[in-house]
């Protein structure tokens, strides 16, 4: 039988749990522990009829611009609650600042400058890396400060770097500050941006904000299929490798080298897909606003050096750490040791910014020392061979580096690394991997997909998503059904919070 | 990503241009086809496409919560746990000589001394024990307890890395059973699957594997764990007759070397802790009688196999 249905309960009917109290309840309140993420059904239903009403509202651009407040409000209140308010006195704050900072000259500019960064910074320091210091404090002198018992505002890292993006640029008048307040919340709220990036600059941004865009078929089409791509690359391959990771990082000494090893690659693949999911799914939900959002990736793992891999991953990151720090420190015009020690300490700043623990300092560290390495290796040999073993060795060393570095940044501790790392150099056979493949088979499958898709040419990409893009519009609601539904269908049971989140 | 060819009837400059429409098609898009989704899962009609059950969208606390509460016996295993460690605290006033660990109701480690109760099922089984790596481990004190209480011990039967799905959707168990004609079967397994979150399906797995011991008296044992499970120790619990299911969990059992596994001293205390719950409050009760000497010659037959080689299935 094609179509069955079975167990059919006429006495509660389907409909009326959706309009009991508690459900309503839980709608409207929020959780700390379990934010409204973009991979919740609910949260692309909500979406789905926000749309329709923003439908109405998009010529009128001061009220579509208030109706994204709303809602972006409404969403950050969802995960966050109270800490709402700490964001919106950031917002207001960052506004005046930027107004005075814009109207004063010489050492009162100066001053107010810093005294806004030290504002803004005063909150992520404080929730995000108090405790550490505290813990430090403790261990180096021997004394016994109380932590305390923080929670870290989804975003803050992001929306941070934000406001000092803003409050430089105004500073080197590289933009003029917003005069209306409202400009300035849409651009601090935009909730497809606001909880784990890409971290957008306000000179790309405000200038969108003052003359929106409505979209067309086309950009229809593409926000669609990157939302569905980002969907899949979080539910498909990050979630399943996910749980394979976790395993092995509970005890890595449980388990051979050759599993150390995999879930090395795996966790690689994981934060990759995990990560540029939530890029693809952002950006397609801003493009659908009429907002465009920069790329955040472009297939880093195909990189041929560090340099290059740091162009290509996380890239609103590392445009951001070079503007507002590389650059300001001196950059590369000081002479060459302080070109090299300024880009040290602009990548530990880049592992300190992604957790309070000195195993992401170390992993800043590594890359930090990588990057340096790269530039000292190309004053000796200026001219890199194009011969594509050359290029493919360089792929693979590269990629084998970065690896390496993650599993500093996904163990739980420096002792557990070590120990993945010594399982892997000295436990390794080609037993173990044999029974990998046959012990893990749908791990082996995610693993070798997420391979192809990670090596396929870009151009093969393109090309297929030209050819999606050929279907009918009028279509496009079935296919997103489908799609859907194939999602519900295979995905894991649990689906696992963004990894940059936590950040 | 590039924009599709100019050549396609689709994109006609009328169609290209920008219109409210398409935001109000987005809306669509995605209102439609998560509401039509969400009705499907409120609903208790389940749709089946070639065989294959249409899934709806869980929540998976909900799912863990399903499960839980058509497993009532978890409030009774508390029930079942303090009533034995009254039952425990009660024998103490009588004797104090032997070391039992085990845990009670708040999950606190309880040594307690133990000897002397009443064995008053004298009779000699076959013996087999079942289940993954650590049944390799506990078939070696198990063996002591066999010989001083007159069992044979017919076969230990070790699948290493084995989860419930490789015992239950396999015949090898139901294979071995019919070789070997134990009247007693003790099965451990759960230590690889600690993590499992997909406790649905094991919990078929395992009622599939309850159902192949075919009235055979057994004793699952509960995986030591070394990290706090899902909720694949309630699964196997539910799973099991009741009173036949020895939750290990909360006993603090020395480590080897790997983290994971008992030490040959946690194997051997984590027996005495199953003969002391075999006398006082097992279903399937056999002798099992604390044996004065330790580390008798090991007669039984081993059988091993590895999951990795062979799934079974």
């Amino acid at each position: 039988m094609l179509l069955n249905s079975v167990d059919i309960d006429m006495q509660n009917p389907f409909w009326l749990n959706i309009f009991k109290v508690e459900t309503l309840k839980e709608w409207f309140a929020y959780s700390t522990t379990e934010p409204w993420f973009f991979t919740e059904f609910s949260f692309l239903a909500v979406f789905g009829i926000f749309l329709m009403i923003y439908s109405l509202l998009a010529k009128a651009n001061t009220w579509r611009k208030i109706y994204i407040i709303l809602f972006s409000i409404f969403f950050y209140y969802k995960s966050s609650g109270p800490f709402l308010g700490l964001f919106v006195l950031m917002i207001v704050s960052d506004y005046l600042f930027a107004l005075a900072i814009h109207n004063k000259q010489g050492l009162t500019k100066k001053i107010l400058l810093w005294l806004s960064l030290s504002y803004s910074l005063s909150f992520l320091l404080y929730f995000k890396y108090a405790n550490f210091f505290i813990q430090n404090f403790n261990q180096l002198l021997d004394t016994s400060f109380t932590e305390h018992d923080l929670f870290l505002p989804i975003g803050i890292s992001f929306y941070t770097f934000q406001s000092i993006s803003y409050l430089v640029d105004v500073y080197k008048k590289e933009i003029p500050p917003t005069k209306n307040i409202i400009d300035y919340a849409f651009y601090m709220t935009f909730f497809p941006h606001l909880v784990a990036g890409p971290i957008v600059r306000a000179k790309d941004f405000l200038p969108q904000i003052v003359y929106p865009q409505i979209i067309n078929a086309s950009l229809y089409k593409e926000s669609i299929l990157r939302i569905i791509i980002g969907l899949l690359k979080k539910l498909f391959i990050a979630d399943y490798l996910a749980k394979y990771v976790d395993i092995i990082h509970q005890t890595p000494s449980g388990f051979s080298g050759g599993e150390n090893l995999l879930s090395m690659y795996a966790y690689s693949f994981q934060i990759y897909f995990d990560f540029s999911g939530y890029s693809d799914i952002a950006i397609g939900i801003a493009l659908l606003l009429g907002y465009r959002l920069k790329e955040n990736f472009e297939n880093p793992y195909t990189a041929t050096n560090i340099t290059e891999f740091w162009r290509k991953w996380h890239i609103s990151l590392s445009n951001w750490l070079r503007d507002y720090v590389y650059i300001p420190l001196g950059g590369n015009r000081k002479g060459v040791f302080n070109t090299y020690l300024f880009l040290l300490v602009t990548m530990l700043v880049g592992g300190f910014w992604h957790g309070a623990d000195w195993r992401f300092v170390f992993w800043g560290f590594a890359h930090g020392l990588a990057l340096i390495f790269h530039k000292v290796w190309k004053q000796f040999f200026p001219h890199a061979t194009k011969k594509w073993y050359a290029q493919a060795f360089s792929v693979l060393l590269t990629f084998h580096f970065v690896g390496f570095c993650w599993i500093f940044f996904r163990a739980s501790s420096f002792n557990s690394a070590f120990t993945s790392i010594q399982q892997i150099l000295f436990n390794t056979q080609w037993q173990d991997f044999i029974g990998f493949w046959y012990s893990r088979p749908e791990i082996c499958y995610v693993l070798l997909i997420a391979f192809f898709i990670l090596f396929i040419p870009v151009k093969i990409k393109e090309l297929i998503f030209s050819k999606i893009q050929l279907l009918p519009t009028i279509t496009w609601i079935l296919w997103v059904m489908i799609a859907l539904q194939i999602i519900i269908q295979f995905k894991d049971e649990v689906v696992q919070p963004f990894i940059y989140f936590q950040f | 990503m590039i924009s599709p060819s100019n050549e396609h009837p689709d994109y006609k400059d009328s169609v290209q241009k920008p219109s409210r429409f398409f935001i109000l098609l987005a809306g669509f898009s995605f209102a439609v086809p998560t509401l039509l989704l969400y009705l499907y899962s409120y609903q208790t009609q389940v749709f089946e496409i070639c065989g294959i059950e249409i899934r709806k969208i869980e929540n998976q606390e909900e799912t863990i919560d399903e499960i839980f509460s058509e497993f009532e016996p978890s409030n009774k295993s508390l029930a079942t746990n303090t009533q034995l460690s009254k039952k425990i605290d009660d024998t103490l006033t009588r004797t104090n000589n032997t070391v039992l660990a085990f845990s009670d109701t708040t999950n606190q480690l309880t040594t307690r001394a133990f000897q002397n109760y009443e064995i008053s099922d004298t009779t000699k089984h076959r013996v087999m024990i079942i289940g993954d790596s650590e049944c390799g481990g506990l078939c070696f004190p198990l063996n002591d307890y066999c010989i001083e209480n007159g069992h044979k011990l017919v076969l230990s039967f070790v699948w290493n890395s084995a989860t419930i799905f490789n015992f239950a959707h396999s015949d090898t168990i139901t294979r071995v059973i019919q070789k070997y004609k134990p009247s007693y079967v003790f099965l451990v397994l759960g230590l690889n699957e600690l993590y499992a979150k997909d406790l649905k399906r094991r919990k078929q797995a395992a009622d599939l594997l309850a159902k192949k011991m075919n009235g055979i008296p057994y004793a699952w044992i509960g995986p030591a764990n070394y990290m706090e499970d899902f909720g694949i120790n309630k699964v196997f619990e539910s799973a099991a007759d009741s009173g036949s299911y020895f939750l290990t969990d909360g006993l603090q059992l020395p480590r080897g070397s790997d983290g994971r596994h008992p030490s040959n001293q946690g194997y051997r205390i984590w027996m005495d802790s199953i003969a002391s719950w075999m006398h006082l409050s097992s279903k399937y009760k056999i002798a099992l009688k604390r044996p004065v000497k330790r580390n008798y010659t090991f007669k039984s037959q081993i059988m091993t196999l590895h999951a990795a080689k062979f799934r079974g299935y």
